[in-house]
């Protein structure tokens, strides 16, 4: 007999019992809907950690003189920076890059001096939304820098004071200069607000005798899947030859550790989500099958031949499946985008909780931005339908292999 | 770097033994009387004053520069450094008072306090730390000495020198060779953990200031990758006048 007959016949036994199709069709299409909820959310998760790692201080990529990372010695410079930022960017696999300078150097509001670092860095990139200026009021500009309001508080600066540094050059020379403090500096990188008197790259370039030189180049690339590529191409760039280019894996192991952890974790609940949804799915297939174990003994006894009595249960539970699971992605994906757009505020939904923690060394605000990926929703689909239809098939071809009569008497 | 400064101020031995050697009588193979002559290089390098003009070459694997300087000094605490060139440099000046270090910085015209999170750090991007310029320190006081062996070439005596248990400083222990003149050949410096962190050698003796010393000085630190630090005394005057504003933040301010 043709197929699609079958598929007609099938598609008039799921309008004959709406009830029990409409059931089938919100287990299925609520599994898809949670499996692909929560996997949006454990998307978020990773995103929001690797986003709060990359984002401010420590970039995707980093290039650096060999050495820099051990001893920050002032003279282990990247020469010529402006031209190898400049080709970094062309490189339509990054966001940004820019230059950053680190100099140890003394803080003095009157004649007591403090510990502080310098960080020489441009503005206007690092200005940008996620980026470490991103909270700032005022940008670091010729002689007006930001102090981080930590180590202000420490010294007791105040925006609009004077303050002189005293560092030492790259050359080896003194550095010392008078600057104004345009505001205190807030950020999530602890470390900065601690540590930092943050300023204009070109001034940092000046006042520690090194220009066009550097001591950092970070990188933010536009998917932070894209990074390992873009990573082999920056390393092999002839402009880089000699310098050390290194990801932010290999940069904080300390963090990607805690990602891999709360990924692993996640992993296990999704399985678990995913296992329960899969027993809905197949509790409801299941029951719904066997209930029809009479009607089938019915198309048994009139002749109908098992095997077509399995293709007609299966074309029923596969159009299910599909229009169930179809449903169920719309609802997830519109669920998705809505919460993408909006992010699910954590510290409002705890109502009196902060609004962000610090934790590493590290401010994390406490909104997520859910995210699919178009593979987990064809695997989540896919899943959801091979488990509707197994749960199907089983108990038809059970049916099937009855004798009528004991079908009938079902 | 105080040591530098100081041929007369510190009690440690490179002064002590710039001192000493006139007065030594050499004597070997009979090994030395430790005590007696640590307290001749402590005591006898504390001149009342001295003033030294000092060059200091600084180079490492990627830079090299050259620094000339007067320092004055009085007593175990007092000392005042003025740089003379480079240019870009001159008229720095560096005041330690007792446990207390400031740097007058002509350019923006300001004295600022060297705070004791930095006091390891560079002192002017040499390989001496601030800490060189400030910590007082004795060998007598300080170590515990013994003779540790005859040293052929040159002919002299290594004694040890281990830090007192009560003691902090940087050093754990003390190698020095002092040649049979009872001038300082080499100085080990082993850290808390035992390990070799920097060698400094004297040469060059000449007369200078009316006495016999090594001129000339290098400090190689263990992990610098080839870096060093020279100076080279051009001339000292031991036991000279020195007002007592020298060391003041006044006069500080004042240099220019």
């Amino acid at each position: 007999m043709a197929g699609g007959t079958t598929l007609r016949i099938a598609w008039r036994n799921l309008w004959r019992n709406r009830r029990r199709t409409g059931l089938a069709l919100a287990a299925i299409g609520l599994s898809v809907t949670l499996v692909l909820a929560y996997d949006a959310i454990l998307r978020a998760y990773g995103d929001w950690m690797v986003e709060t790692i990359t984002g401010p201080m420590v970039g995707h990529v980093q290039v650096h003189t060999p050495g820099w990372r051990t001893d920050r010695a002032m003279d282990r410079t990247l020469e010529d920076v402006s031209r190898t930022v400049d080709a970094i960017r062309r490189d339509p696999a990054v966001a940004d890059a820019s230059a950053r300078v680190y100099a140890p150097a003394l803080a003095a509001l009157g004649d007591e001096g403090f510990g502080v670092v310098v960080l020489g860095l441009d503005a206007g990139v690092e200005s940008r939304p996620m980026r470490l200026l991103s909270g700032a009021t005022v940008a670091p500009a010729g002689r007006r820098v930001l102090v981080g309001r930590a180590l202000a508080e420490l010294i007791g600066i105040r925006a609009g004071d004077e303050i002189a540094i005293v560092g030492q050059g790259a050359d080896g020379s003194l550095a010392n200069d008078l600057y104004t403090v345009a505001a205190l500096l807030d950020t999530s990188v602890d470390l900065v607000n601690r540590e930092a008197v943050v300023m204009d790259l070109a001034e940092a370039q000046a006042l520690f005798a090194m220009p066009d030189a550097a001591h950092e180049i970070v990188v933010h690339a536009r998917d932070a899947r894209q990074v390992p590529a873009l990573l082999g191409r920056l390393a092999g760039s002839p402009r880089l030859a000699g310098a050390e280019t290194l990801d932010w894996q290999a940069l904080a192991p300390e963090l990607v550790s805690l990602v891999s952890l709360v990924r692993v974790a996640g992993f296990v609940t999704l399985v678990l989500v995913f296992l329960a949804a899969a027993a809905g799915v197949a509790n409801t297939m299941l029951m719904s099958t066997f209930e029809r174990t009479h009607e089938l003994g019915m198309l048994l006894a009139l002749g109908v031949s098992p095997a077509r009595i399995v293709r007609l249960v299966l074309a029923e539970s596969v159009a299910l499946g599909l229009v169930g699971a179809l449903a169920g992605a719309v609802a997830g994906l519109t669920l998705v985008a809505i919460t993408h757009r909006t992010g699910i505020d954590y510290a409002a939904l705890t109502g009196t909780g902060p609004s962000a923690i610090s934790f590493a060394g590290l401010r994390w605000s406490m909104v997520f931005y859910p995210r699919l990926d178009m593979a987990d929703v064809l695997a989540a689909v896919a899943a959801v339908l091979v488990t509707a239809i197994a749960a199907s098939a089983w108990p038809a071809a059970r049916a099937a292999r009855l004798e009528p009569a004991d079908a009938l008497r079902d | 770097m105080s040591r530098v400064f100081a041929a007369a101020r510190r009690g440690r031995t490179a002064g002590a033994a710039l001192l000493g050697g006139l007065a030594l009588v050499a004597g070997p193979p009979q090994a030395p009387d430790v005590d007696a002559l640590l307290r001749r290089l402590d005591d006898l390098y504390r001149s009342t004053s001295s003033i030294a003009r000092i060059e200091l070459a600084v180079s490492g694997p990627r830079v090299t520069r050259t620094i000339r300087l007067t320092a004055w000094t009085r007593g175990e605490d007092e000392v005042l450094v003025v740089i003379e060139a480079p240019p870009r440099e001159a008229g720095t000046a560096t005041l330690r008072v007792g446990q207390n270090l400031w740097n007058y910085l002509p350019r923006i015209a300001r004295t600022i306090r060297v705070p004791p999170s930095a006091m390891l750090g560079s002192w002017m991007g040499t390989d001496f730390t601030n800490d060189d310029l400030v910590k007082e320190s004795s060998l007598r006081r300080d170590f515990v000495a013994r003779v540790d062996r005859r040293s052929d070439a040159p002919a002299g005596w290594w004694l040890s020198l281990a830090v007192k248990p009560d003691v902090v400083g940087r050093w754990a222990r003390i190698d020095l060779l002092v040649d049979d003149e009872g001038l300082p050949v080499e100085e080990r410096h082993f850290d808390r953990r035992g390990r070799l962190a920097r060698t400094l050698r004297f040469d060059e003796v000449q007369t200078l200031g009316g006495r016999r010393l090594p001129t000339h000085m290098t400090l190689v630190p263990e992990d610098g990758e080839g870096r060093r630090t020279e100076m080279r005394y051009l001339a000292i005057q031991f036991d000279v006048a020195i007002s007592d504003d020298t060391f003041s933040l006044s006069r500080l301010e004042r240099i220019r």
